[in-house]
């Protein structure tokens, strides 16, 4: 069911409020898909991870293969962003006389820290991922909860605008530098033949801007491409969960990614007693309140908790 | 100088003469844009926040060039840049 919702779709996002078993379904999701002989990589960007804990071995920020056609990732954002600014202060260090070199140290150690960095260098990798290699036929995200990964699929969007933001700014710059060497009576006076250092630095900051907004867009279009990605919403039958899940629903409809359906994990069964039964009747009263356009794929809740290579299969099964 | 060269160097001063108030209005007004743009660079080491932090990181080697005229432009004698004291 949920593989037919699939299909031939690229990209493949599980998201929704903590602790609903995002990484359950999306392992059991990268698992089936290998199963019929696809090839997976699994990324998890949650800073937390799970998938190792799941897959019951050492994972991290490297390709790790787990089982055939199927491989997993864990995003490691801290890594990101020290090669980010490793690769940034060799640059500066170079430019800048060498007393000053314990300064930029201490700026980029700051930067480390500040707001939005976080995100960016996982930004980064997922956008590297979505350019990248044809090695893989689907990748399957199992992102962090709900409020960050609607932030994650607006940044792209953001991002654009602002590197364009600035694009118009150099281009207004560089409009005014030619009409005043325009201006010149010979084109080899002096304030002009002074500018070929201005004129160098306006083409290095525009190549490494156009080189950003080509990134950001690139993704941004991919997210949006309903033939190229896809998002579930995972949630359990509980009050909270599905208030969330519509909230969630209408804030990735608005950063325009395709949501394809709505994955309800740990249903409890009907005739397993009268308690179970209780708590089955009061989630058919929760998920009344979902009024969404969409298909519901149901779980059953297991009488074991899903983890390690047999587990995850055997759940693989029921999708 | 033959007559063609004075003629030349006369011509070229008038063009000048009446030019050359415009072009200065212009090489300001880039000037003007140039350090707007540091602004926006810097903002987050300036106490603004920017949600582009990450990606400004990239251009400061780049700006920083013209760092040290920059914020003698804009009436601070001193960096006010914690971590950037180029002078």
């Amino acid at each position: 069911m949920l593989l037919d919702l699939i299909g031939s779709t690229r990209l493949i996002f599980f998201g929704g409020k903590g602790g609903v078993g995002k990484t359950t379904v999306a392992s059991s999701t990268a698992t089936a898909l290998a199963a019929a002989g696809r090839r997976i990589l699994l990324v998890s960007t949650d800073p937390a991870h799970n998938l190792g804990h799941l897959w019951e071995q050492q994972i991290g920020d490297r390709v790790t293969r787990v089982r055939e056609n199927l491989d997993v990732l864990e995003l490691d954002p801290a890594e990101t962003t020290r090669q980010h600014l490793a690769a940034v202060g060799h640059t500066m260090r170079q430019m800048m006389p060498e007393h000053l070199h314990g300064e930029v140290t201490r700026h980029l150690e700051l930067s480390a820290q500040s707001p939005g960095t976080h995100e960016a260098a996982v930004l980064e990798r997922i956008a590297e991922i979505v350019a990248g290699s044809a090695d893989h036929d689907h990748v399957v995200f199992d992102t962090a909860p709900s409020g960050h990964t609607s932030r994650l699929m607006e940044l792209p969007e953001l991002m654009a605008a602002w590197t364009d933001g600035l694009l118009d700014r150099r281009d207004k710059a560089e409009h005014l530098s030619a009409v005043a060497r325009g201006l010149a009576p010979t084109g080899r006076d002096r304030v002009t033949a002074t500018e070929a250092p201005v004129d160098r630095r306006n083409q290095q900051l525009r190549s490494i801007l156009l080189q950003r907004r080509r990134r950001f867009t690139l993704l941004r279009d991919a997210l949006r491409d309903p033939a190229r990605t896809v998002f579930f919403i995972v949630l359990t039958a509980e009050r909270l969960p599905v208030l969330e899940t519509g909230e969630f629903h209408a804030e990735l409809r608005g950063a325009g990614v395709r949501v394809g359906g709505l994955v309800v994990n740990r249903r409890s069964p009907a005739d397993q007693g009268e308690f179970l039964a209780e708590r089955r009747a009061l989630e058919e009263k929760a998920l009344a309140d979902l009024d969404l356009d969409l298909p519901v794929i149901q779980l059953p809740l297991l009488p074991r908790d899903v983890s390690g290579l047999a587990e995850v299969e055997a759940f693989a099964e029921l999708l | 100088m033959s007559f063609r060269e004075k003629l030349r160097a006369f011509t070229d001063g008038l063009t000048e003469f009446y030019a050359g108030p415009y072009r200065a209005t212009f090489i300001k007004a880039r000037q003007q844009e140039d350090d707007l743009f540091m602004m926006l660079v810097l903002s987050e080491a300036l106490g603004v926040p920017n949600p582009a932090s990450y990606y400004t990181l990239e251009l400061l080697p780049i700006v920083y060039e013209d760092f040290h005229a920059w914020h003698r432009r804009m009436g601070m004698e001193h960096s006010p840049l914690e971590n950037i004291q180029c002078c």
